[in-house]
């Protein structure tokens, strides 16, 4: 089954990592696999455009079966291998709307991460304001404490278990710890989530080997 | 006489589980806003289950009524659609929606095709919908985002290509699907999507530009769930038409 995979991928991107941590939790080692560096583009090369018109990663393929978005992959792949595995979506109907709802919330955390890591790459420089900066720091704050709130409970994010929202979840916390390790004193529940499940095999076994390297978004990031 | 037992049998059946579906709704309440897509799909979904009499809240972003006590105790996040069933709270429309498929299964509509390959595809259409979404809010609703003095004219042009070069890869897969989002079928995707495509007709998008997007507004702006759940007010979009024709 993971022979019919493939999966198109790049270093330090957290929703690319989200489909591997989903295809180790349901056993699905094996799958065929091509690393693309950000950097040089090649997520806009031919390759991935003919998978992903929107040329972007991940790009996820089962058979004949493309499935893009690294949310979709990972629902895909829990709902096709329900029985084999880790069970990652739980019975509880409690469980699994908070779930959902993390899940879902994840966009958001990206997204705020993003706004204040990338201001650089995304704002020309004609459009750059100190007040833009300081809010969306601000943003970004608010939204952290928001989380560490989330995870106050110790436990995964819903419910007792392991489950698709970290799945969604952990790969944008530890990019956000790697590009912020000031975060860590900062954020005590979110840096005991991180260092809970860093050791799960799923998550050592996909860590990224390489993260993009961005000095003057860090900078921005130290501010929040 | 046997067959009267069973009609009366069949229409106490009926009647309770008319009844149970009442009652759960009554057990739901929906926090929303007008002119709101993300609050329209989960109406949509409700009436797609058969779950008509859920408590309901209209509140007004123009007053800022979503940053209300009433809203953040529901969502912290001040932010609506905001859902709860019985003591679940189920905030982000997307988890709203899929939660409501997930538990209401059984009945109203099926809105999860049970095709593999279908289902990818419902996925991945209804993941990307938050790409579209985002892009409508940059080019459409940054008003409310972005204070005056950062606004740039460059910033708004790059945004109204974005969407450009958004809706055109919405018309090809219009093209290449049957009538919905995913093949023939109505599903969760449309729940999604539907309401930010409306929303762009509202506020005076092109139709002879997308023609696809046309086509599919139109057919699904007919069906039940989305007739009875449309509470647009068109006024609220008219402002934007400058922004949308060069789109």
């Amino acid at each position: 089954m993971a022979k019919d995979m493939t999966l198109l991928w790049g270093a330090g991107s957290p929703p690319c990592w989200r489909v591997m941590i989903a295809l180790e939790e349901k056993n699905l080692q094996g799958y065929n696999q091509k690393r693309f560096f950000f950097e040089k583009q090649e997520h806009k090369s031919a390759e991935v455009m003919a998978m992903n018109p929107r040329g972007q990663l991940p790009a996820f393929k089962h058979g004949d079966k493309v499935v893009n978005e690294s949310y979709a992959a990972i629902m895909y792949l829990e709902d096709q291998f329900k029985s084999q595995g880790t069970k990652l979506i739980p019975d509880s109907p409690a469980d699994k709307a908070m779930m959902y709802q993390r899940i879902m919330e994840g966009n958001t955390l990206q997204q705020k991460i993003s706004e204040v890591l990338y201001y650089n790459f995304f704002v020309p420089e004609g459009e750059r304001h100190d007040s833009a900066i300081k809010r969306k720091q601000e943003a970004l704050a608010a939204e952290l404490k928001l989380w560490d709130g989330y995870l106050a409970g110790g436990c995964c994010l819903a419910g007792k278990s392991f489950s698709l929202a970290d799945v969604a979840i952990f790969p944008i916390i530890a990019y956000l710890l790697h590009n912020c390790p000031l975060c860590e004193t900062r954020y005590l529940n979110i840096a005991a989530y991180f260092n809970k499940l860093k050791d799960r095999p799923s998550i050592k076994a996909s860590w990224p080997p390489a993260w993009f390297e961005n000095p003057q978004g860090q900078e921005l990031l130290k501010g929040i | 006489m046997v067959w009267q037992r069973k009609v009366t049998l069949l229409k106490t059946v009926l009647t309770h589980f008319s009844f149970s579906f009442q009652t759960m709704a009554q057990d739901m309440t929906l926090l929303w806003g007008s002119s709101s897509p993300p609050c329209w799909r989960v109406m949509i979904a409700l009436e797609e289950k058969n779950l008509q009499g859920y408590n309901q809240k209209c509140f007004s972003f123009e007053k800022n009524e979503h940053k209300s006590a009433e809203v953040m105790a529901m969502n912290p996040r001040g932010q609506l659609p905001s859902f709860k069933h019985g003591d679940k709270v189920v905030n982000e429309s997307y988890a709203a929606i899929m939660y409501l498929e997930d538990q209401f299964k059984s009945q109203g509509n099926k809105l999860v095709p049970d095709s593999p390959a279908e289902k990818a595809m419902m996925y991945q259409r209804m993941m990307e919908g938050n790409t579209f979404y985002q892009k409508i809010v940059d080019a459409l609703f940054f008003m409310w985002h972005v204070p005056e003095a950062e606004r740039h004219d460059s910033a708004i042009k790059r945004n109204q290509e974005a969407l450009t070069a958004e809706l055109k890869l919405w018309e090809g897969y219009l093209k290449a699907s049957g009538g919905c989002l995913v093949g023939k079928n109505f599903t969760l995707a449309d729940v999604a999507i539907f309401p930010n495509i409306a929303c762009l007709f509202f506020t005076g998008l092109c139709e002879e530009r997308y023609p696809q997007l046309a086509a599919y507004y139109k057919c699904l702006k007919e069906r039940p769930s989305i007739k009875a759940s449309c509470v647009e007010k068109p006024e609220e979009y008219a402002m934007l038409k400058d922004l949308i024709k060069d789109v």
